[in-house]
C-alpha cells in the first residue's frame, strides 16, 4: 500500500492501530531514533479559486520523528503535539521502506480500518444533510 | 536637551506580574484547556487565523494565558511560532478536496449539491439565553443521546463521502465566467521578506488571511459603504475540513502517491462575485464579473467574506479610494503589529514629552516677555 494512503488511514484511524503495528515491528527488529519527536511547523500551500494562483494560508503545529530500521529511514509527521503517535508512523514508514514482511499482512487490517473510516465519514454527512435547505418555490 | 538613562521599577515590575497571576487565580476558579477547545471554538478558530498558526491546543492555552484577551492571545502564537522551526511545506492545498460540513450560496438558489447550513449562528435570535448559567453535565448527555437517537432514525447514508463542486467551477463551465489556468509561480513569504509594495497577489492573500478579524471587517464594511467601489454578491461560502500531505523530503522521483498525509484543517472559505464594466472586441463596454477571494482558518465567515471584498479591491488600485489601496490596508490589518504599536504608546516617553514640554514653556516664555 502506497504512502499516503496508508498515512491517510494510520491518521485517521483509531491511534492503537499504529501503536500495534509499531509494536509489531518493535517486538523482532531494533529500530535506532535518528530524530526523536520533536515539534515544528509545516508552512500550508494553497490555491486560490479566484485567479488559481498559489498563496500561503498558514503554518499547521506538526510533531516529527524518524527512525532507522535495517538501513532503511523512515519518518512520522502528525499534525499537532502527539510524539509517540510520530515515533510509531516513523516505525511503520521504514517497515515498508525496508519492505519488511511483516508489512504485506497489514493489507487488509488497513483496508478494513479505512472502511470504518469512510463509513463514520459518509454517516456524519448524512447527518449534515439534515441541515440541507429545500426550497420552495412560492407563487406571486 | 540630551536623553538621559534612568533604571528602576525592577520589584514593581515583578509586583505586577505577580498581581496578574493573582488576578487571574483570586476566584479559585481553574478552566481546563480542553474546556476552551471544547466550548469556545469561534475564539479558538480567531487566535489561529490572525497568529497564522492551526494548533487548537496551543490556541486554547493561549486564551487561557491571556485571560480571553485577543491580541495577547495572538501575541503569545506568534512569539511560540518563532521558536519552531519550519520543517516541511506542504503540498498544494486544493479546496474542492474539502470535506464540507457546511455550504451556502447568495446568489443562486439551486447550487449543484445543495446547499447545505451545517452548524451556524445565523438563524438564531439573539436572545440572552439564561438556561445555559444553569446547564448541567447531566441534562446535556440526554439532550445529546435524543440528538444522536433523532438522527440514527431519520438518517438513510448515501453510498460514499461526497466531495461538492465549486459554485465558481460551475459557472465556468457554463461560459458565464472566464476561467484561468493553473498558476504555479512560487508563493511569496511574508514571514520569511518583508511586504514591500507593490505587493504580489500571494503576499496580499497571505496578508489578509492572517488580518485582525475586526480590522480586516471593518475595512470590508467600509469599501460596502462608499469607502471602496466593490459590492459583491456571495457566491459561496463553504466550511470544512481541508486535508494537508507533505511530500518525502529527500525521496528525488515521488508522486502525489509517495506523499504523507499529517491531519486536516478546517478552514471558511469564500468566492464574491463583483460585476465589473469590461470593453469587448468592439470596444463596447459590457458587464463581466470578476471574483474576489476569501479564505481563513476554522470558521469565521465574516472575516472571509470581508477578505473577498479586499481582495477585490487590491485588485484594482484606485487612489481615491482607501481600501484600494494596498499600503493602507495591508499594513494596518495585522493584529501583533496594529495592537503592539498602540500599546508602545504607554512606555515611557519620557525624554520627547519632556521636550515637547520645554518648547511650550519656552514659546510661552517669548510671549510673555513680548507682552511685557
Amino acid at each position: 500500500m502506497r504512502r499516503r494512503r496508508r498515512t491517510e488511514i494510520l491518521v485517521q484511524a483509531n491511534p492503537n492501530l499504529a501503536a500495534s503495528l509499531a509494536n509489531e515491528i518493535k517486538q523482532t527488529y531494533t529500530y535506532k531514533e535518528i530524530v526523536t519527536p520533536r515539534h515544528g511547523l509545516t508552512m500550508v500551500k494553497m490555491r486560490e479559486s479566484a485567479q488559481k494562483s498559489l498563496f500561503y494560508i498558514g503554518e499547521v503545529l506538526v510533531t516529527e520523528a524518524k527512525v532507522e530500521i535495517q538501513g532503511e529511514i523512515g519518518i512520522g509527521i502528525i499534525q499537532g503535539m502527539h510524539d509517540e503517535v510520530a515515533t510509531q508512523l516513523a516505525i511503520i514508514d521504514a517497515a515498508y521502506n525496508a519492505q519488511l514482511p511483516e508489512t504485506l499482512s497489514w493489507t487488509d487490517t488497513l483496508k478494513a480500518a479505512e472502511a470504518e473510516i469512510n463509513r463514520k465519514k459518509i454517516k456524519q454527512q448524512a447527518e449534515l444533510m439534515e441541515t440541507k435547505v429545500n426550497f420552495e418555490t412560492m407563487d406571486v | 536637551m540630551g536623553y538621559v538613562a534612568v533604571k528602576g521599577g525592577t520589584k514593581a515590575i515583578e509586583a505586577s506580574i505577580e498581581r496578574l497571576t493573582y488576578d487571574r487565580l483570586q476566584e479559585s476558579e481553574v478552566i481546563e484547556v480542553k474546556t476552551i477547545m471544547a466550548t469556545m471554538r469561534a475564539l479558538v478558530d480567531q487566535v489561529m487565523s490572525e497568529s497564522s498558526l492551526y494548533s487548537p491546543f496551543l490556541a486554547a492555552l493561549a486564551i487561557k494565558q491571556a485571560e480571553g484577551s485577543m491580541e495577547e492571545a495572538v501575541f503569545i502564537m506568534r512569539a511560540h511560532r518563532s521558536t519552531l522551526p519550519r520543517l516541511h511545506y506542504s503540498n498544494i492545498v486544493e479546496s474542492e478536496s474539502m470535506l464540507v460540513e457546511r455550504r451556502i450560496s447568495a446568489s443562486f438558489k439551486d447550487i449543484p449539491g445543495g446547499q447545505i447550513l451545517g452548524s451556524t449562528t445565523d438563524y438564531t435570535h439573539r436572545l440572552l439565553d439564561f438556561s445555559l448559567a444553569s446547564e448541567t453535565k447531566l441534562e446535556n448527555d440526554q439532550w445529546m443521546k435524543n440528538y444522536v437517537d433523532k438522527l440514527e432514525q431519520a438518517v438513510s447514508p448515501q453510498d460514499e463521502v461526497l466531495f461538492f463542486p465549486k459554485v465558481v467551477d460551475y459557472l465556468r463551465q457554463e461560459g458565464l465566467f472566464g476561467g484561468h489556468e493553473l498558476d504555479d509561480t512560487p508563493p511569496t513569504d511574508i514571514t520569511k521578506e518583508n511586504l514591500s509594495f507593490p505587493a504580489s497577489r500571494s503576499a496580499r492573500l497571505q496578508t489578509l488571511t492572517r488580518g485582525q478579524t475586526g480590522a480586516v471587517t471593518a475595512l470590508g464594511y467600509a469599501s460596502l459603504r462608499g469607502y471602496g467601489q466593490v459590492h459583491p454578491t456571495v457566491g459561496e461560502v463553504r466550511v470544512g475540513m481541508l486535508p494537508i500531505y507533505v511530500g518525502h523530503p529527500n525521496e528525488p522521483e515521488q508522486t502525489e502517491e509517495d506523499s504523507y498525509y499529517i491531519g486536516e484543517i478546517k478552514v471558511s472559505e469564500v468566492e464574491s462575485f463583483v460585476p465589473v464594466s469590461v470593453k469587448n472586441e468592439q470596444n463596447e463596454a459590457e458587464l463581466d464579473f470578476e471574483i474576489g477571494y476569501g479564505v481563513c482558518y476554522g470558521q469565521n465567515e465574516t472575516k472571509a467574506i470581508a477578505m473577498s471584498i479586499l481582495d477585490q479591491c487590491l485588485e484594482h488600485p484606485e487612489a481615491s479610494f482607501p481600501t484600494h489601496d494596498e499600503e493602507f490596508v495591508l499594513l494596518h490589518i495585522d493584529s501583533v503589529e496594529a495592537t503592539g504599536f498602540i500599546s508602545h504608546l504607554k512606555l515611557p516617553h519620557y525624554v520627547t514629552f519632556q521636550s515637547k514640554l520645554n518648547s511650550v514653556r519656552e514659546v510661552k516664555r517669548k510671549g510673555e516677555s513680548n507682552e511685557e
